[in-house]
């Protein structure tokens, strides 16, 4: 299988904040012949491993979240419209009339109502607790599909511009997992530097805390890397707070992970010629790289980037290139003897 | 429902304003074995003429049957130092329905995918997460690293139009980025085949025009009216309504699933009375669901068409369209067959007015 493929179908995976579960079934046709699943557990994080084979090996943990944003139905309205409240962070500017598939008893079609311009009273979007969705169906249809809690997503449309850059839904953080799974499927065994765990873990785009501390605590690995996607940079944005598209994926240095694997990765990367950007995120690294280092006793951990552009719409932007570096840069890190004997001595 | 599928088709292909050859050939094969000597004129109309009754008769009516192949679109403006592509719009969109789509761009060797972004709600501060992004603000993203591969597929004047899935969803609504007006030329096909099977006895000239540039200028019709000089003109539109939750019943200018509805007065056209009355007459009597649209809002080729040459009497009937001008319309199918079909009598009616 090509990463690239990977990336889409695993992307295409509905797995709405909170709902990850929903996406099992699909995540182990895709996955199940490929690495060992070892569960599915109570919060929603799916976990996979392949081991080393030699005991008292160490454990490393490969954490990518598997929640994207959505939306959540609280109301069936009159007709059939639905009302909704934001599962993450939903910009305004892209939801009118945009597409969107409600997951009730089976999943179905819907588009956000827009005002027309004769009855916009002024030119502020409408909040995302105040659109509709618009599912042509009569209020008593509606009910016999949806309910209340339902989960709401957008719909998946993937395709590949100039320049290797892919484009579609749920990029953050999907593409990532594809990423780490991709690695461990493809790393043999021997050059394992310990027993891999990859933890999709779940909502980390409505409670940080929740999916990836249960994760992380019940792996408990002797060190962890944290993979998210990282705001590339595009007009007005501000060059020390942004990535490069197309120069490799992030390293951020920050008070809250691990500074000293930080740096090991780092050294790695500039060894082994794996392209890489440095990026400062002084007190936070706004990923789950935190939540994992206070994790027991406190997990050391690093944080790596995917640089993406457009975060949180239907159409994220990232390049397969820097998601092939992303890869190779995974492998070099769980095959490493080098740290995996640095934080060894770090226990000792 | 067979011309569901000929909509999706025709919904799907590449026709801003100005661009419509793509739409005007897939029409003219489409309707080849009914209308072989359809041809495009100079203006790039598609024109098909259809005569009844007798061919002799010194005082044939003419009648011509509009509907506009063209749609909103985008035309590229600049190539950014970036590789980022500037634009502007083609008709009235809204820029509220503009970041984040997916666009089609036909460049100068082939067609290009392409997104409309702007930065992330991330980089957005209170005020700006409130209003839509300014077009001026927004580019778009085709994946090139600077302005030099931009150029090698794209350059300025480029077209483009929206791309977006067409699908079918809730109890007979369909979806796609240019129902307006492909489903006016799905219906006005459908008239054609309605009327080759079983042609009416009245001596009338029928001609069906697919017409360019409604978007822009209301321009294709204009100048198609002129070369034909109509008695009797019907537009077949689709028309912006707002029957979404929470809009008053007077505000929502016509509702989908309640048939086609027939304009009294818009922005751009005062509709002729009696052929609003034969519309409403012929309707009832063969059980056609139709409805009086009731906002005086937006326009269309009747807007040019009524004004040509000592006048035209105008008729438009327009398919209830939710989401108007926007990557994702919807309709109701149901409304797009009454809309051919009210068409179709009002034809074989016409002569009583």
């Amino acid at each position: 299988m090509q990463l690239k493929d990977l990336i889409f179908e695993l992307c295409a995976v509905p797995s709405v904040s909170g709902f990850e579960k929903r996406g099992t079934q699909r995540l182990l046709e895709i996955l199940g012949d490929k690495l060992e699943f070892v569960a599915v557990d109570g919060v929603g994080n799916h976990i996979f491993r392949k081991c080393c084979g030699r005991q008292n090996a160490p454990k490393i943990m490969l954490d990518a979240h598997f929640d994207e944003i959505g939306m959540i139905v609280t109301d069936i309205t009159e007709a059939g419209f639905l009302r909704v409240a934001p599962l993450g962070g939903i910009d305004a500017a892209i939801m009118q009339a945009a597409d969107v598939i409600i997951y009730g008893k089976e999943p179905i079609r819907g588009v956000v109502c827009s005002t027309p311009p004769h009855l916009r009273e002024d030119d502020e979007l409408p909040e995302i607790t105040a659109l509709m969705i618009d599912t042509g169906l009569s209020k008593e249809r509606a009910s016999e599909i949806i309910s209340i809690g339902s989960p709401v997503g957008f719909a998946p449309v993937y395709a590949e511009l100039l320049g290797q850059r892919l484009v579609g839904k749920s990029f953050d953080d999907k593409a990532c997992a594809a990423c780490a799974l991709f690695a461990l499927i493809n790393a043999p065994t021997s050059s394992l530097a310990g027993d891999v765990y990859v933890l999709l873990s779940c909502t980390e785009e409505t409670s940080r805390l929740g999916g990836v501390t249960a994760g992380a605590f019940s792996l408990s690995p002797d060190y962890a890397m944290v993979i998210d996607v990282n705001l590339a940079r595009v007009p007005d944005t501000k060059s020390f707070e942004t990535v490069v598209l197309g120069k490799g994926p992030s390293i951020s240095v920050s008070a809250a992970t691990d500074v000293p694997l930080t740096r090991a990765t780092q050294r790695l990367c500039e060894k082994k010629g794996i392209a890489h950007q440095m990026i400062a995120a002084p007190s936070s690294t706004g990923t789950n790289a935190t939540s994992v280092n206070l994790t027991r006793e406190g997990i050391p951990v690093v944080d790596i980037g995917l640089p993406l552009a457009y975060m949180h719409t239907y159409n994220e932007l990232i390049d397969l290139n820097d998601c092939n570096t992303l890869c190779a840069l995974i492998s070099e890190f769980i095959c490493s003897g080098e740290i995996a004997e640095q934080m060894r001595c770090l226990e000792g | 429902m067979a011309c569901i599928e000929l909509i999706k088709k025709l919904s799907n292909a590449f026709g801003p304003s100005g661009c419509e050859r793509e739409i005007a050939q897939m029409i003219k094969k489409e309707i080849s074995d009914i209308a072989p000597d359809a041809y495009i004129d100079r203006m790039g109309n598609l024109i098909a003429l259809m005569r009844f009754g007798d061919i002799s008769a010194s005082n044939r009516a003419r009648i011509m049957i509009s509907a506009h192949m063209d749609e909103v679109g985008f035309m590229i403006n600049e190539v950014k130092e970036g590789g980022l592509l500037g634009f502007d719009t083609i008709g009235g969109i809204s820029e509220s329905v503009l970041a984040g789509r997916r666009v089609l761009i036909h460049g100068k060797n082939g067609f290009v995918d392409g997104i409309i972004a702007s930065k992330a709600i991330h980089h957005k501060d209170k005020n700006e997460r409130k209003k839509a992004v300014a077009v001026d603000k927004l580019y778009i993203d085709i994946g090139a690293v600077d302005a030099d591969e931009a150029r090698a597929y794209v350059e300025v004047g480029d077209f483009a139009s929206f791309s977006s899935e067409f699908y079918e969803f809730g109890d007979g609504y369909i979806k796609g980025k240019a129902l307006d007006d492909r489903i006016g030329c799905a219906s006005l096909i459908e008239v054609m085949r309605s009327l080759y099977a079983n042609a009416p006895s009245e001596s009338i000239d029928v001609f069906c025009c697919f017409t360019v540039r409604e978007e822009i200028s209301l321009s294709g019709a204009k100048t198609a009216a002129f070369a034909l000089r109509p008695d009797v003109a019907i537009v077949l539109e689709s028309t912006a309504v707002a029957d979404i939750a929470g809009v008053d019943a007077s505000r929502r200018v016509a509702d989908t699933a309640k048939g086609v509805a027939v304009s009294v007065m818009d922005r751009s056209t005062i509709y002729d009375k009696e052929l609003i009355r034969l519309a409403l007459d012929v309707a009832e009597a063969e059980g056609v669901k139709a409805q009086l649209k009731r906002y005086v809002s937006g326009g269309n080729d009747a807007g040019s068409i009524h004004k040509v040459c000592d006048g035209v009497r105008t008729l438009a009937l327009s398919v209830p369209t939710r989401y108007l001008h926007s990557a994702s319309c919807v309709a109701h199918i149901d409304d797009v067959c009454s809309q051919a079909r009210l068409c179709e009598l009002i034809v074989r009616n016409i002569c009583e007015v």
